[in-house]
């Protein structure tokens, strides 16, 4: 055989492998780009906004700033002079970093921490189920079992800490009126945008300060990470030319305070209690079955408590509970009706006979064990509007504070529902279903993802209007995903929908 | 030299074309046709795993119970010229689980094509036959199956452009062996959700960077009288990825590595230019793969254009 005619094809094969090699992606980008933050507006009157912890923006006080022109303050920008001069590579990358916005940035960290905790214990080799420990982060199971209910709360919890903190903040920035170094100086570097924002106390410090306490008592074992990423963020604030030393330590100590105040509400809110006893829950079964109804069982092996059973005790924010109970949608269908009857027979054929679009919008919604849950999803998709509307932190963080006040109140209100009604799961009722996505261990109605999206997209359409037919187009999507994946009936949907509509409207309401 | 014949038991090919539960999409070391003969090849598979690598802790799950993975493998060769063969793959893959409520999955797989070259050949004084094979492949779904149900999904969905190396070594006694090595480069996959968490990172993107795939392989084996019975000792590791956490379900680019050893036994059926086979294999360590036994059969008919 003639060597020639056999090298060219593999000439050919050779070159065709490295286009598909060089042709292929391979890289992936891990993160939301956050361009330097301009902010769009001052929102100098941020201060007067209505709070929903501190009884006042001036409940924390913080000392009038020595002047610009004072000895004490020269020797500060000297300070910042210094250490821009001497700035390393990391340092110059973690002061872009943070130029994206500390809300959104501590948004990001958030989500990420949530999804990294939320896996549910594994079963002991008698069957029964550990109980993630506090005072035992580390073990197995971690703690938390960052679940959607542990989750709703904890987003919301520091997102109203982010939005209590600020709001003080402003009042007592324009109180002080006190410029930022690289508008005092011009000896001082510009890293990051500085406006006419005053810098005393630094937002950013405030922001480190706050977070991170919240996030230490949610996440206990992250404290490492969580301490680290704070202290990145008040040395990007003074290397950046936006804060002084005192700046940064009045932010801190308001931010801490602040979060102290946010954390004595989180320890009396009946979290502690949300995960209920054995009896409990047992009570809950008999009463479904004295009803007539057939009563919610685990579908895991071996059988898994059920999550959160009590916390739809928890406080709300925005709502008493009797207020909130106003908003309940009706009873489910009866399990032995014609309408569950129908109901069940659609998620039948829908499983039997799904498509690849509601596979895709299956897993879309997903949401479940090691994501960011539900209402990080909704965070997520927050996120960019955020960004692109160059919101100042405090209106940043109004969003935030809004849309998880929201969810964190659905959730509350939607487990108070499901485990009243303690309602079986499509596959209990008949188990030649089969689930697409993991099968949530606590019974169906209503649909928290119905709920969750459907008060968020109400709060981001009131914030984004020109997004709103968006934002409910992708609350139908996250509802309808239920019935796709073989986890929910459309009753499930269309009344968690409805609920979780009236929640949105009424934050919507208490946050204006 | 080339012989004009249908090369002996094609069936040693087989191996290849049957991924079964694992992520093992390797373009076989097999041999080289002569110029024009072809040969078309059908096997069934099944594999089971009822434990697997969460990481590297080997456990049960309850809601999964057993795995199978029944796979048809439908395998394609072509002698270009005496000393480049071309090669092609298809499997379709059905998956179910024993227990749990998790969908079964089933769907065409990926489509593998290859050339392999045989670089070197030569004898021993004593009669030893030497070749060296070199093999470059690429491979890509054929369907828009979700790689984001594991372990339920039939596939991991990249694209995947690979290089070998083997050298074989046949004696006039009638024992044989080989050992080959690869690599493997795999494009990012696309998944229907907008972030996921794995390796320790969230990532905010519906993208997923797929870690680069090593694997080799040795076989020792006798032939005569048309049979052929190889033995094989198989290994994969994964450069790069993370590992299944506590309880929580596989992810795509996870690190996926095992160890597995293979035998079969095939036989050239008189008379009829077709080799029958069976064979099985079994998983012997790994990490965030199951630990599979597999069974499979098939038949390969060679024929001369």
């Amino acid at each position: 055989m003639s060597s020639v005619s056999d090298r060219r094809p593999l000439a050919a094969a050779a070159v065709a492998l490295l286009v598909l090699i060089g042709g292929c992606d391979r890289s992936v980008q891990p993160t939301e780009t956050l361009p330097p933050l301009q902010a769009a507006s001052l929102d100098a009157d941020a201060g007067a906004w209505r709070m929903f912890v501190l009884a006042a923006p001036e409940q924390v006080a913080v000392a009038a700033p020595a002047a610009t022109t004072s000895d004490a303050y020269r020797a500060e920008l000297a300070a910042v002079k210094a250490a821009q001069a001497a700035m390393t590579r990391a340092q110059r990358a973690n002061v872009e970093y943070w130029s994206g916005g500390g809300v959104l940035r501590w948004n990001q960290v958030m989500r990420e921490l949530v999804a990294r905790y939320n896996l549910p214990p594994a079963p002991r080799p008698d069957g029964s189920y550990p109980v993630p420990d506090a005072e035992n982060p580390f073990a197995d199971p971690n703690f938390p079992f960052a679940s959607p209910p542990y989750a709703a709360r904890a987003y919301s919890y520091v997102s109203v800490a982010q939005y209590e903190a600020l709001k003080a903040t402003w009042h007592w920035k324009f109180r002080y009126n006190r410029a930022a170094p690289a508008k005092v100086d011009a000896g001082v570097q510009a890293l990051a945008p500085v406006g006419d924002l005053p810098a005393y106390p630094s937002e950013d410090a405030v922001l480190a300060g706050a977070t991170a306490e919240m996030l230490k008592l949610l996440f206990p074992g992250s404290v490492e990470e969580i301490t680290r990423r704070a202290a990145e963020e008040r040395e990007a604030a003074l290397l950046s030319g936006r804060a002084t030393a005192s700046d940064v330590a009045a932010g801190l100590a308001l931010g801490r305070s602040v979060a102290a105040l946010v954390i004595a509400r989180a320890r009396a809110d009946g979290m502690g209690a949300a995960g209920g006893t054995a009896a409990l829950w047992q009570g809950m079964a008999t009463a479904a079955t004295a009803r007539g109804e057939v009563a919610w069982l685990s579908q895991e092996t071996p059988a898994r408590p059920p999550m959160l059973p009590n916390f739809g005790a928890v406080q709300a924010w925005t709502m008493t509970a009797a207020q909130l109970a106003t908003l309940d949608p009706p009873a489910p269908p009866s399990t032995s009706s014609a309408r569950m009857a129908e109901d069940l027979a659609e998620v039948k054929r829908v499983t039997s006979n799904l498509t690849r679009e509601q596979l895709a919008v299956a897993l879309k919604w997903n949401d479940g064990a090691g994501t960011y849950t539900p209402p990080g999803h909704w965070n997520d998709i927050a996120a960019e509007y955020v960004r692109d509307a160059r919101m100042s932190e405090v209106r940043a963080a109004r969003v935030f504070a809004a849309l998880n006040m929201a969810m964190h109140d659905a959730a509350v209100a939607c487990w108070a529902i499901k485990f009243r009604h303690y309602n079986p799961r499509p596959v209990q009722l008949d188990p030649t279903i089969k689930t697409s996505i993991g099968l949530p261990n606590f019974p169906a109605y209503p649909s928290g993802h119905s709920t969750f999206s459907a008060a968020a997209s109400t709060v981001l359409g009131a914030y984004f209007p020109s997004a709103a037919g968006e934002f409910a187009a992708q609350a139908e999507e996250a509802g309808i995903s239920r019935l796709y994946g073989g986890i929910h009936y459309r009753a499930d949907i269309e009344n968690g929908k409805a609920h979780g509509l009236r929640i949105g409207a009424a934050v919507v309401q208490a946050v204006r | 030299m080339p012989r004009r014949t249908p090369p002996p038991l094609l069936a040693a090919l087989v191996a290849a074309a049957l991924p079964g539960a694992l992520p093992a999409q390797t373009v076989d070391d097999g041999v080289v046709l002569p110029a024009r003969f072809g040969y078309a090849m059908v096997a069934y598979g099944v594999d089971r795993w009822d434990r697997y690598w969460e990481g590297t802790r080997l456990r049960d799950n309850a809601n999964i119970g057993t795995l199978t993975t029944r796979t048809v493998g439908l395998g394609f060769g072509y002698g270009l010229t005496d000393r480049l063969t071309l090669v092609a793959s298809l499997p379709y893959v059905r998956t179910e689980a024993s227990d749990g409520v998790l969908q079964g999955q089933r769907g065409m797989q990926d489509l593998t094509v290859a050339v392999k070259l045989r670089a070197l050949q030569g004898r021993t004084a004593g009669g030893t036959a030497f070749q060296a094979l070199l093999t470059a492949g690429a491979a890509a779904p054929t369907t828009d199956y979700t790689p984001d149900f594991l372990p339920m999904s039939i596939g991991l969905a990249s694209r995947r452009a690979m290089l070998r190396a083997a050298v074989r070594a046949e004696g006039r006694a009638g024992w044989f062996a080989d050992a080959g090595a690869g690599h493997t480069w795999r494009s990012t996959v696309t998944l229907d959700r907008p972030a996921y968490f794995t390796d320790d990172r969230l990532v905010l993107s519906d993208e997923v960077a797929m870690p680069d795939v090593v694997d080799w392989s040795a076989t020792a084996g006798w032939q005569a009288r048309g049979l052929r019975v190889p033995v094989t000792l198989a290994g994969q590791r994964t450069l790069g990825g993370g590992d299944i956490r506590r309880q929580d379900m596989p992810f795509v680019s996870n690190r996926m590595d095992f160890t597995r050893v293979q035998a079969q036994a095939a036989y050239q059926i008189p008379g009829v230019a077709l080799d029958a086979f069976v064979g099985g294999s079994r998983v012997l360590a790994g990490r965030n793969v199951g630990r599979s036994s597999q069974l499979f059969a098939g038949v390969v008919g060679v024929f001369r254009l």
